[in-house]
């Protein structure tokens, strides 16, 4: 009996156990309270200061910071602010002197000679030359990565006659060329040269490579004092700037690679980021708006979504049976309320209109008569049902889903069906990179390079951009190779006016052929608290990295308290 | 003793064929995913990369080599220090390896941490009371901690003690302003207490806690249900009944001698989920937008970084293999049985 009784423990044992629990669970709560009062750092005045003076956004990633790899979104913003280029794009599309006072072009168009600033001191100290650019445009070429492509086909070879002049031999005549330029940022020799590590390149090793992701060798309006490539990037203005600093740009730009939706939404309303990321749906950056002093920041970008049409197969062989495509889609609906890719803009034609070169007047808008009577009107009238039509799309964007389902109901309004195929990128690149297996519709965003409409002309019409993502259209071989001699004619125009007349010929003539149904233009959609940063959406550079060039956006440290 | 270092020795010998078997399988797997080389170029150095760079890239991880010569470039690399170029990092995988790693194991240390000090004595408790009030609310806060996942744990806390309660910070390691402390082993904890910077040391611990305990959570609640059923096992044995009769103190009997043998079950597991943060915590890591390994991971996953992929799957190997060696050994010590076997 004793043992059974043995094997229960008395109320006043459990009682005791009790209390050792609670004790215990006490301490480990009150620990923690302390650690947490204890912890929360000391709000110093430097603390508090630097806090106050951080203009802090998401990004889709943290910056790749290397000048000779960095070519997205966020790496962009991050260049154009701790570097600095030959020139200088303005908001109208024109290029202005930088680090060069002045150029001149020869006759032939094939010898640039651009005349340095005496003035410009990188980062480190070390005072900017010549020597510096024909480093720059070297590394650039010879890694053959980020945007050495804009170059590669033209420069023949660079040099430096003296400390102040820099001279452009070029194979070609680029008309462009000037606006390429502002993608080549210039790095100072000296610093990467004493970061080399073990690489590739020979005697230069990996270029400095290594040490620039998270480094800088610049002499732009920003320096880097922290990278950390999974977590953010943070710049510090440049006390010795050459151009000066502006009284209200902020002092810090804090660039934090997330895009984690709970996050984003957390650190906006805490006031913890002035800015969100651009790759929020738009309900989310709609309520994100709401709270108090936040608004909707959109900004027009030279990016556009088309729905590209291959015309090597039934039924988009047929050039009525593409023109009706084109008719019976309704474009409201996708950038409309509820709309999935709802705030984007109307496109027009092949050039996104925020490019200078682009032709403005090449819309559509829907009409399901006239697309029927197209139908009526094709080799397909008859049998338009029996040839289903393939749309590909990646799942990696799901508002493309929508898109499809959206693009698949309009179709049926004409007879059409659309069988959807939502396909992981690189399987979809993949059948996009070969004619038998490229469906009839594949939805891609295509993004411009330089600030001209050149550029998309050439990405993605061009016979070079046959069997990559940039094209689905299969042209026949002669049709395909005019236009690209066309559009190389075009962009070998020196004279500004007489090439954008050109390019917009060009826009005409593949508007005509119905090659692509513009979905729309794209903008970059944030929240943001205008009370805090002071942008000017008239003087906003609409080019990739130059949207962000914090030294001309005004930061109110003092409402940041 | 010998005995002790010849069993932890065995153990680490099995863990080395085991990684290399490891090895093997990873390295063919990230190797026939689908793609050329040059898609493979293309992906890492972008649609516009020139044909010399794409070259370079292919002859640098030897993708046009036999798969058995590339696994052979491979490990020589390892030992040599290098580990292939990450095509998202676009570095050396050794470097990403050393700066990421670090963060995620402040990570594991803290979440190993927490749940010790939760789970054991609210496993000890409701076992010891039984079927009572009390074992049914820590049942009910078990039950909980299974079925909610640590991301949804992450966000909750986020907003409720980060964003509502601004107890916490709600993203990264460091507060703005706050420098990290001098690198020695990269993990802020300890070098914080090394080098006596004791503001970087408590800011990262302010900063610790959310994170870690969205892992612990689920843990804790695995923890605690298996040593309170070993609790409830044990206290109904002999020995536990001839201590009781001897009239041992409840606090005594409990914390000395019904402790010990009822831990051994929960040890195993507390093995297996501390050494899972390594793997297991992206989503965690998203969301405190936290610079670590696991997230790194799941970035090399998305992007089909080969040689990222590898060194994730081989680094969480290991670790598993460290922490388990660790808790046999700790197993040993404190089950007689086991270390006689060993014949210690």
């Amino acid at each position: 009996m004793a043992m059974t009784e043995g094997t229960t423990p008395k109320p006043k044992s459990r009682r005791n156990l009790l209390i050792i629990a609670i004790v215990v669970i006490v301490v480990i709560v009150v620990v923690a309270s302390i650690a947490v009062v204890t912890t929360k750092p000391a709000k110093t005045t430097k603390t508090l200061t630097e806090a106050q003076q951080t203009l802090s956004m998401t990004w889709a990633n943290v910056p790749d910071l290397d000048p000779a790899t960095g070519d997205d979104e966020a790496s962009q913003a991050a260049l154009a602010n701790v570097y600095d280029s030959l020139v200088f794009p303005t908001a109208t599309g024109n290029i202005v002197p930088d680090l060069a006072t002045s150029w001149s072009i020869s006759d032939s168009g094939l010898v640039y000679t651009f005349h340095l600033r005496p003035d410009v001191y990188f980062h480190d100290g070390n005072i900017l030359t010549a020597q510096d650019v024909v480093f720059s445009m070297d590394r650039l070429l010879t890694m053959g990565q980020g945007f050495s492509y804009l170059f590669a086909p033209y420069v023949a070879n660079v040099t430096a006659p003296n400390n102040s002049t820099v001279v452009f031999t070029l194979k070609a005549i680029d008309g462009p060329f000037l606006s390429s330029l502002v993608f080549l940022y210039i790095l100072d020799q000296k610093e990467v040269m004493a970061h080399l590590a073990p690489g590739p390149y020979g005697s230069y090793g990996d270029y400095g490579h290594t040490w620039l992701l998270t480094h800088d060798a610049g002499s732009g309006p920003y320096e880097v004092i922290y990278a950390n490539l999974e977590a953010n990037v943070t710049l510090e203005e440049y006390s010795n700037y050459w151009n000066g600093t502006k009284p209200n740009q902020p002092k810090y730009v804090n660039m934090i690679g997330t895009s984690q939706t709970s996050t984003v939404e957390a650190l906006f309303d805490s006031k913890q980021i002035q800015v969100t990321d651009m790759w929020q749906t738009y309900s989310t950056i709609s309520t994100l708006s709401k709270q108090p002093g936040a608004a909707i920041l959109s900004i027009p970008i030279p990016e556009e979504m088309y729905l590209m049409i291959n015309t090597a197969i039934p039924p988009t062989n047929s050039l009525y049976v593409r023109e009706a495509m084109a008719y019976a889609f309704n474009y409201s609906a996708i950038i409309g309320p509820g709309g999935p890719f709802q705030g984007m803009g109307y496109a027009s034609g092949p050039v996104s209109p925020a490019l200078p070169g682009s032709n403005p007047n090449l819309t559509i808008q829907q009409n399901i008569t006239f697309a029927k009577k197209l139908i009526q009107e094709s080799e397909y009238a008859s049998n338009i049902s029996q040839y289903p039509v393939t749309f590909m799309y990646t799942t990696a964007v799901p508002a493309e889903a929508q898109l499809a389902t959206s693009f698949a109901a309009d179709m049926a309004k004409i007879g059409i069906t659309v069988n959807i195929e939502g396909e992981p990128w690189l399987t979809m690149e993949a059948d996009m990179g070969n004619q038998s297996s490229a469906p009839n519709i594949a939805s891609v965003e295509v993004a411009a390079s330089y600030f001209e409409a050149g550029s998309v002309l050439s990405e993605m019409y061009t016979p070079s951009a046959r069997g990559t993502y940039f094209q689905n259209y299969w042209l026949n071989n002669s049709t395909q190779s005019l236009l690209g001699n066309e559009i190389a004619n075009a962009t070998s125009i020196l004279n500004q006016t007489a090439r954008f007349q050109a390019y917009k010929q060009i826009e005409q003539q593949i508007f005509n052929m119905y090659l692509n149904i513009y979905v729309f233009s794209a903008r970059e959609v944030r929240a943001y608290y205008p009370g805090i940063v002071d942008i000017s959406l008239n003087s906003i550079i609409p080019l990739i990295g130059y949207i962000w060039y914090y030294r001309d956006i005004g930061f109110n440290a003092t409402a940041m308290s | 003793m010998n005995y002790a270092v010849n069993y932890v020795l065995k153990r680490l010998a099995y863990g080395i064929i085991s990684l290399f078997g490891l090895s093997i399988l990873v390295f063919v797997l990230a190797r026939v995913l689908p793609g050329t080389p040059v898609d493979l170029a293309r992906l890492a150095l972008g649609p516009n990369a020139s044909i010399s760079a794409i070259n370079t890239f292919i002859d640098e991880l030897h993708l046009n080599a036999p798969l058995p010569l590339q696994y052979l470039y491979w490990i020589e690399g390892i030992f040599t220090g290098n580990w292939g170029i990450s095509l998202v990092t676009k570095r050396n995988v050794l470097t990403d390896v050393i700066e990421f790693l670090p963060a995620t194991l402040d990570l594991l240390i803290m979440t190993a941490i927490i749940i010790l000090l939760i789970s054991v004595p609210l496993g000890l408790v409701a076992g010891r009371m039984q079927n009572t009030f009390v074992d049914n609310v820590i049942r009910v806060i078990t039950y909980v901690g299974i079925a909610v996942p640590s991301f949804v744990v992450a966000i909750l806390l986020q907003l409720f003690l980060g964003y509502d309660l601004h107890l916490f910070p709600i993203i990264g390691q460091l507060s703005p302003g706050i420098a990290p402390p001098p690198h020695i082993t990269g993990l802020y904890l300890i070098d914080g207490l090394i080098t006596g910077d004791f503001g970087a040391w408590v800011n990262a611990l302010w900063h610790l806690i959310l994170p870690s305990f969205s892992l612990a959570l689920g843990p804790i609640a695995q923890e605690t249900r298996i040593l309170r059923a070993a609790v409830v096992e044990n206290q109904n044995r002999d020995f536990t009944l001839a201590e009781t009769s001897h009239g041992l103190p409840e606090g005594l009997l409990t914390t000395r001698y019904l402790l010990k043998p009822s831990i051994i079950p929960m040890l195993t597991v507390y093995a297996l989920d501390v050494s899972s943060v390594i793997a297991n915590a992206f989503l965690v890591e998203l969301i405190f937008d936290w610079p670590g390994f696991s997230r790194y991971g799941l970035n090399a996953m998305l992007s089909k970084d080969l040689n990222a992929i590898i060194a994730v799957v081989l680094v969480a190997g290991i670790l598993f293999i460290i922490a388990n060696t660790l808790v046999d050994f700790t197993v040993s010590r404190l089950d007689p049985r086991v270390s006689e076997e060993m014949g210690d």
